[in-house]
């Protein structure tokens, strides 16, 4: 628990000083528990998430940095690895292949990356899946996008 | 949260017992993994991370109405050792293995000049880290508890601890795994900064990059050790490491032979090209085939 904490405040120093490092990513903790932060991400470029934002949800456990944290996406998206209901993300390193060499903001890194090359292979959305594995990029480049302007945009007047 | 969520961790949380399980559909990554950890828990509940020192006869026991090879093989080796420590089966099992022998090898020798030796190892390991782009405050607490570890080893100072604390502390989680992630640091920064030399190696057990390689079977907790993780850590620390083999291999010329092989650092090998000075491991784990525990000789 103690190490945990430690962890995590070194995170939030570092992620407060190299606040313009990485603009894509706004990593914010909660104000009254470090072990709930959010992020805002930027869908990368020339993919259908582009110029949407969107939010993570961490949890981290007290057994962190040994155990990962819970992320999942907060803002509805279109996307094979993540679930389309619950906003639960599957990549292997916040499964086993975790380890403590990954900090909150290298895995805002690995989730922009997720959203560029989606793993059609093994899909949390079967629907999103099929459309890419069917070859269908058009119809799932539409959905995403469609998914992007509605819930990750902000909304025109 | 919508109700749909709600009502899926709630159930969760209900049916903790396995078997109870009625809605597949809400079974989640996060149940998942939370059964690994249980199973994991269960488990650990059988044997400590590491086990109390036991004679050898305790290891034949385990083959009675077994492989006569192998009590053959026992035999043979109890001309030369005569205790073994056992570490969980938990995939951490060689570097569980090696930090608890190689403290309590300081421990006994109170050796000075080894803990001096080691600490400038662990001063470069560190440098190494740092030049392949590691954050420094992801690696640091694992590599100062590692150095705490160090300076307890050593009797008369003010945190010097005994055996049985030594052992207490690697059956700790908070120490223990802290330990096992320097020595998975250690190796991934040793693999990866002589990536030219593992490279076929690598290429011959999981055919994956170097950097894969060491993400994915090197730095997470859990993932076994095979001769290229025991090679860097030997290599990165400059201790040499012997590996005793307990399988059925025989061969058909008659009398049983136990193999081994001897782990010695890359530093040390160019003086034994050189002179003829014998390296003599002073920590010997025993393998059989998925799993390292800890030999002591007579």
């Amino acid at each position: 628990m103690q190490a945990s904490r430690a962890r995590l405040f070194k995170e939030l120093k570092e992620v407060q000083r190299e606040k313009s490092a990485d603009p894509d990513i706004k990593l914010i903790c909660d104000d009254s528990n470090i072990f709930k932060w959010t992020a805002l991400i930027k869908g990368p470029t020339e993919t259908p998430y582009e110029g949407g934002v969107f939010q993570l949800a961490f949890a981290v456990p007290e057994q962190y940095p040994l155990q990962p944290p819970q992320v999942r996406f907060l803002t509805k998206i279109f996307h094979p690895n993540v679930h389309f209901k619950t906003g639960e993300i599957c990549l292997d390193i916040l499964k086993n292949a975790w380890s403590p060499a990954w900090t909150l903001q290298s895995v805002c890194r690995a989730i922009i990356a997720l959203m560029a090359h989606p793993e059609a292979d093994s899909p949390l959305n079967c629907d999103s899946g099929n459309l890419l594995r069917s070859g269908d990029n058009r119809g799932f480049n539409s959905m995403a996008r469609m998914y992007t302007r509605l819930a990750a945009m902000p909304k025109k007047s | 949260m919508d109700s749909q969520e709600k009502q899926a961790a709630a159930d969760c949380e209900s049916n903790n017992d396995v078997l109870e399980i009625e809605d597949w559909a809400n079974f989640r990554d996060d149940d998942i993994m939370r059964q690994h950890y249980d199973i994991r828990d269960q488990e650990a509940e059988k044997i400590p991370y590491v086990g109390d020192k036991e004679p050898l006869s305790a290891l034949a026991a385990e083959y009675h109405s077994g492989s006569p090879i192998l009590l053959e093989k026992i035999k043979v080796l109890s001309d030369q050792y005569g205790f073994i420590r056992r570490t969980r089966g938990d995939g951490n099992c060689f570097f569980r293995g090696f930090m608890f022998a190689y403290l309590e090898h300081l421990l006994v020798s109170q050796d000075r000049n080894e803990v001096d030796r080691i600490k400038g190892k662990v001063e470069h390991c560190k440098k190494t880290l740092q030049s392949l782009g590691y954050a420094e405050f992801t690696f640091e607490d694992f590599f100062s508890l590692f150095l705490e570890q160090l300076d307890s080893i050593l009797q008369g100072g003010e945190n010097s601890i005994s055996e049985t604390e030594l052992v207490q502390r690697c059956r700790d989680q908070s120490v223990s795994d802290y330990v096992v992630m320097f020595f998975r640091f250690i190796t991934s920064g040793e693999i990866k900064s002589r990536s030219e030399f593992f490279e076929p190696f690598i290429l011959g057990l999981s055919s994956s990059t170097v950097d894969q390689f060491c993400k994915a079977s090197v730095e997470p907790m859990g993932e076994e050790s095979d001769h290229v993780h025991i090679t860097a850590l030997s290599d990165a620390l400059g201790v040499p490491i012997r590996v005793v083999y307990l399988d059925r291999s025989s061969c058909d010329s008659g009398s049983v032979s136990v193999n081994h092989h001897d782990f010695i650092p890359a530093s040390d090998q160019h003086t034994l090209d050189g002179g003829s000075v014998a390296i003599n491991p002073k920590i010997t784990l025993l393998y059989r085939p998925g799993h390292y525990d800890i030999l002591y000789l007579k």
